[in-house]
């Protein structure tokens, strides 16, 4: 059950990336490469909001928040506004994906940050199993902000328009919707969110620069799993690597864990490329 | 995140139809087009068209397929770029505006192919349409509720996907989400295509009642007959130009429509 | 004179560089200077890899870091093995690369754009850990170490021998790279990356050819592998990690991914630059970083392209393209037409009836017109005669064959098309472009092409007729070395044209031609269409404009609402009621009555 517990928690974080792909990625058809860079930059805001500055953690939040979600409002308007085309977008989203790995190196050196956790570090035992508090506020996180992104989508206009942009963006403009301030909106949003996270993720993962890149990839594979166009999907794509990476470094060893993942993201885009939950769309000439 | 910003000043919202009313003055053109040319990218497809809409007026945009009679709908709402002349509404020139700014100045476009967001329910697709109105939640479903009254068959349907509708039901729903923009200029897209002559004749009776509640409309019909009972001008696109227009109780006869489509009088001068 | 001067730079030059490169050594070349130069040998491979699949393919793979690392130890293994030839040694990294590039490959071109990325990207995180599985043969994490001096024909080879090996392997594969994208594979190469519809419409498979390139990108980074193990003779997984895949994708970006010298001028760049030197080192990612930011723009917004093509135009204003003499012979050879049968067609899409039992045919020396309004099937008849959708009821043959629904298999029995939008990649000269109309039908291999066997050599001298043939009859002769993107909507379309003749078709399907044409242009293309099916050419013309398709059919159908309501000549299309009902919208008794006596029906309304 441990193994169960830290391979839940694991895939939250995935789970989070993969939600924040989906956001841009309903709002702008775009691809943030990115987006893992910002909640890893996240995590270095938290560490030195907290350690090095000692502030309070409500300020700790609020400057991540602040600092991640201006920093995605720069990666729009730099890297995806105006650039056309997925393969350059491509480019783009890694070039600013590598920028931040290099800056935290540059900033915060190459070597793990302790970032310290808020709340309480007792054990606790849940259903048999060993777990941290944390791990048990980042599932539920992962859990209530996917299904807040649902509702939000189905209830509100603006999250109608979300859903109306990425259905007929064409149509959406139609309907006097500003198409690109939404695009800017919800890369700002993620941002924000992503710093939000900073404290919850941070003193799970510490803060490391090398931390982008892997996050980047399971994200993209909890979606592929999932299907891509789908936030409940992210979120079960997200668990499922979790469960993954845990059972297959706890059955075959640590060295497996990635190869596995790696096995099934090629298994799904073989068998089963729209995953779990996307839609297949009719292709047009 | 953007909120919607004020739409067009309007504080009378309950009655969707009635932008401009009846009293506005008759004389001074809605939207006028002139001497436009428009295309995608470097094809060019109107090289030369002008015409009026007037309040309370229906004006039908009348020719053969790829006359260019969509292309030029889609450069008055933004969607195509206008390469040269000028597209005033209320006199104020909207060719360099965004397309969702002219919206929000007054413009309805109902796009041709009964284009609704067919994974949305008809009422969301309906709120949607209010997007550009800052009424609060209340004020949208009171809206919404009066788009109901227009089409009552939408009223029965509210969670259905868009999707699931029927044609004339779609279209119908298109329609009642352009007006919950209240625009002052509605444009229809080939409003009857696809659609049984029933349902047709249903269309363009609401179409008519629009029109009588003071809307300026901008028809673009295949259907001629149908276009020109309810139309007051009518001008004929062929091959990206005008080539004929003129009130429509001027031309009862159809048939120099059917020549005009046929190309036979291209040369006639208007 | 002139064609001398414009001969002489494309390959003189980079020989000459590559000869004083390979003779450093006896030059008075030390040990260090011979080391950046493998170093960068190395780089360039791995560069001109990428480029073939993001420059030329159009798809970004991020897994050059990890099959370099798969060379390099595959090499490494042999060589602490006993195995030190290196010819061997070459032989199995490159085909080990070759094995990576396809089992990563064909998962990750099923969906393409970011899939391919992220699944290559991944091999490059794998590394480390498969380098623990295997740490017996690997080292793991402390590194490989025994690996013996490589040899060549049994005699070790001396650091001068390895240096001229290194050096002359990566110039003879830049030189495979240079024949293979100046062959007509690099035309089709384009062709995928500009639009894979249009690739498949000449009868290119764009999973194969993609997964072409993406395959044969992988054979340099099995080189450079073989190369960088014998440098050190040591090998860690730390040289293969992400920061060497970022940096491969910006010495791409940097010297211009859709070009094979380009690879070296990165690559020279990045080694040499201040990035290398220790005091630098650590702001190399935020470089790195700018670069990809900064060349992404750039390649999106395409002042590559730009930049290109002002070039082009100062070689024409200094170095107008040869003239060649007008084209003398039969510019329109009989052409072999095949009847094209559509019966009892059926499509629908989700639940709506696009196709209801349609049927038709268009015989050899005729013009078959297909009119109808919006929406009524036209295209999506098209659509299913060239396999990009899947036929629901009924069938489509060709002469005596029935279709399949594969695009380019279609292509390749001998149907072309034109499209309404025609696009042709940048950077191709008009003759290319037409030329790109032979590549399925024509056939010739990409060995022929890169070793230049003389069964290439006359595939494309007969290509080069052919184009000038073709163009000759379209009147494009004299245009023949323009950029080909940068002409006009009209001739563009006329290069459409020629790009379907030139393929010889049974049948020949053209999408709108006239659209957006001035009045001319029509005249010259229907011109055209006439001589082409006066020649025994079988033609399907969908067209709005109504005037031309009166004057070239000889049997018009009209679709509407997904089935055909008229069919017959010009003369009774042009008086048919139902027609009028659908083009005008009144129904059948009053369109009569319009036929006979219009006054009436003003009378009645």
């Amino acid at each position: 059950m441990d193994a169960v517990w830290s391979g839940l928690a694991l895939g939250a974080v995935y789970a989070l990336v993969a939600l924040g792909y989906h956001i841009v990625f309903v709002s702008s058809n775009a691809f943030n490469f990115a987006h893992a860079q910002l909640i890893m930059l996240g995590t270095f805001i938290v560490y030195w909001g907290s350690v090095t500055l000692k502030l309070p953690i409500g300020l700790v939040f609020l400057l991540a928040a602040a600092i991640v979600g201006g920093v995605a409002v720069l990666e729009e308007r730099t890297a995806i506004r105006i650039v056309r085309g997925t393969e350059g977008q491509l480019v783009t989203t890694l070039g600013f994906a590598t920028l931040l790995n290099g800056a935290t190196q540059v900033i915060w050196g190459g070597s793990p940050l302790q970032v310290p956790f808020f709340g309480s570090s007792n054990v606790l035992v849940v259903l048999g199993g060993h777990v941290f508090p944390d791990d048990l506020i980042l599932m539920g996180v992962a859990v209530v902000l996917t299904i807040g992104f649902v509702l939000v989508s189905r209830m509100t206009v603006l999250g109608i328009a979300l859903l109306a942009v990425s259905e007929d963006r064409e149509a959406a403009l139609m309907r006097g919707i500003n198409v690109r301030a939404l695009g800017i909106g919800a890369f700002a949003v993620s941002g924000i969110v992503a710093g939000l996270l900073g404290p919850l993720i941070g003193p799970k993962t510490f803060a490391v620069a090398t931390l982008g890149s892997d996050l980047a990839l399971k994200g993209f594979v909890a979606m592929a799993i999932g299907g891509f166009g789908s936030a409940p999907g992210a979120l079960i794509g997200g668990f499922a690597v979790g469960l993954i990476e845990s059972e297959a470094g706890r059955y075959l060893g640590a060295s497996y864990s990635n190869l596995m993942i790696f096995a099934v993201l090629l298994g799904v885009l073989l068998l089963r490329p729209t995953g779990l939950f996307g839609h297949a769309r009719e292709r047009m000439v | 995140m953007t909120e919607p910003q004020n739409g067009p000043a309007s504080p009378d919202v309950t009655q969707p139809p009635a932008a401009t009313g009846p009293a506005a003055s008759p004389g001074a053109p809605l939207l006028s087009v002139n001497e436009l040319a428009t295309g995608y990218g470097d094809l060019r497809v109107v090289w030369d068209v002008s015409f009026e809409v007037r309040p309370g007026q229906v004006t039908a945009l009348l020719g053969r397929n790829g006359a260019g009679k969509t292309t030029t709908l889609r450069a008055i709402a933004g969607l195509n770029r206008v390469q040269g002349g000028s597209v005033l509404l209320e006199g104020r020139d909207i060719a360099g505006l965004p397309p969702h700014k002219r919206i929000r100045a007054g413009l309805g476009f109902v796009q041709e192919n009964k284009r609704v967001f067919k994974r949305r329910t008809v009422e969301a697709n309906l709120m949607l349409g209010g997007y550009t109105r800052s009424i609060g939640r209340k004020g949208l479903m009171k809206a919404v509720d009066e788009i109901y009254e227009l089409f009552p068959v939408l009223r029965g349907r509210a969670t259905t996907t868009a999707g699931q509708l029927s044609g004339g039901q779609q279209q119908m729903l298109a329609i009642g989400q352009a007006l919950m923009g209240k625009p002052k200029l509605l444009m229809l897209d080939e409003p009857s295509s696809g659609l049984a002559p029933s349902i047709v004749s249903e269309v363009m009776g609401s179409v008519a009642a629009l029109k009588s509640a003071g809307l300026g409309i901008l028809l673009v019909e295949q259907a001629v007959e149908a276009a020109v009972r309810v139309a007051d001008q009518i001008a004929v696109l062929d091959v990206g130009r005008i080539v004929m227009s003129g009130a429509a109780s001027e031309i009862s006869d159809l048939e120099i429509i059917q020549d005009a489509y046929f190309g036979r009088v291209r040369e006639r001068p208007q | 004179m002139l064609s001398v001067a414009r001969r002489i730079p494309t390959w003189l030059l980079p020989l000459i560089a590559a000869v004083i490169v390979i003779a450093f050594p006896y030059l008075g070349a030390q040990s260090p200077v011979q080391r950046q130069v493998i170093l960068i040998c190395s780089l360039a491979l791995l560069v001109s890899g990428l480029n073939l699949s993001l420059g030329y393919a159009g798809e970004l793979a991020l897994g050059q870091a990890a099959i370099y690392a798969c060379g390099a130890y595959m090499t490494g293994y042999l060589g602490s093995h006993g195995y030190t030839d290196i010819v061997l040694q070459l032989a199995c990294a490159i085909a080990a690369a070759l094995v990576i590039g396809l089992v990563t490959g064909i998962p990750g071109l099923r969906l393409g754009g970011w899939a391919l990325a992220m699944v290559s990207f991944f091999l490059v995180l794998l590394v480390p850990d498969i380098l623990q599985l295997f740490a017996n043969q690997t080292g793991g994490a402390q590194g490989l170490t025994g690996i013996a001096s490589p040899s060549l024909l049994g005699k070790t080879l001396t650091p001068n021998g390895f240096y001229v090996f290194a050096t002359t392997v990566t110039a003879l594969w830049l030189l495979v790279l240079r024949n293979l994208v100046t062959s007509r594979h690099g035309t089709a190469f384009r062709v995928l990356r500009e639009n894979p519809v249009l690739a498949s419409s000449v009868g290119i498979s764009v999973f194969r050819m993609k997964l072409s390139a993406y395959a044969i990108g992988a054979v340099p980074a099995g080189i450079a592998g073989c190369i960088f193990a014998n440098l050190d003779q040591y090998l860690s997984p730390d040289s293969f990690g992400f920061a060497l895949a970022v940096s491969i994708l910006a010495a791409s970006v940097l010297g211009g991914s859709a070009s094979i010298y380009g690879a070296v001028v990165g690559a020279v760049i990045l080694t040499l630059g201040p990035l290398e030197s220790t005091s630098f080192q650590q702001y190399s990612l935020v470089v790195y970083g700018l670069l990809l930011l900064v060349g992404g723009i750039v390649l999106s917004i395409g002042i590559a392209g730009v930049l290109q093509r002002v070039w082009a135009r100062v070689q024409r204003r200094w170095l107008p393209p040869a003239r060649s003499a007008p084209y003398e012979g039969d510019l329109l050879p009989r052409t072999a037409g095949t009847a094209l049968s559509v019966d009892h067609l059926v499509k629908s899409f989700g639940g709506v009836n696009a196709l209801q039992d349609v049927s038709l045919v268009a015989q050899p020396g005729q013009v078959t017109a297909l009119i109808g309004p919006n929406g009524s099937g036209k295209t999506t008849l098209l659509n299913l005669i060239c396999g990009y959708y899947r036929i629901d009821g009924g069938t489509i043959s060709v002469g005596k064959e029935q279709t399949t629904h594969r695009p380019y298999r279609i292509a390749r029995s001998g149907v072309a098309r034109t499209f309404q939008t025609p696009s042709i990649p940048r950077e191709i000269t008009v003759a290319e472009a037409v030329r790109a109309g032979r590549y399925a039908t024509q056939r010739a291999g990409f060995v022929p092409a890169v070793l230049r066997l003389p069964s290439y050599r006359r595939a494309r001298a007969s290509d080069v007729e052919e184009a000038r043939r073709v163009l000759a009859l379209v009147g494009l002769a004299d245009q023949e070395n323009e950029i080909a993107a940068s002409m006009p909507l009209g001739t563009r379309r006329l290069l459409e044209v020629a790009r379907c003749v030139i393929a010889r078709p049974k049948v020949l399907l053209l999408d709108e031609p006239a659209s957006g044409l001035d009045e001319n242009e029509v005249e010259r293309l229907a011109g055209l269409i006439r001589k082409i099916s006066d020649s025994g050419g079988t033609v399907v013309l969908v067209e709005h404009n109504f005037r031309l398709v009166l004057s070239v059919a000889d049997q018009i159908y009209v679709l509407a609402r997904g089935q055909i309501i008229a069919e017959g000549p010009p003369s009774v299309i042009e008086v048919h009621p139902e027609v009028l009902t659908e083009y005008l919208g009144v129904r059948v008794p009053e369109a009569d009555d319009l036929l006979r006596t219009p006054s009436e029906v003003a009378d009645n309304d």
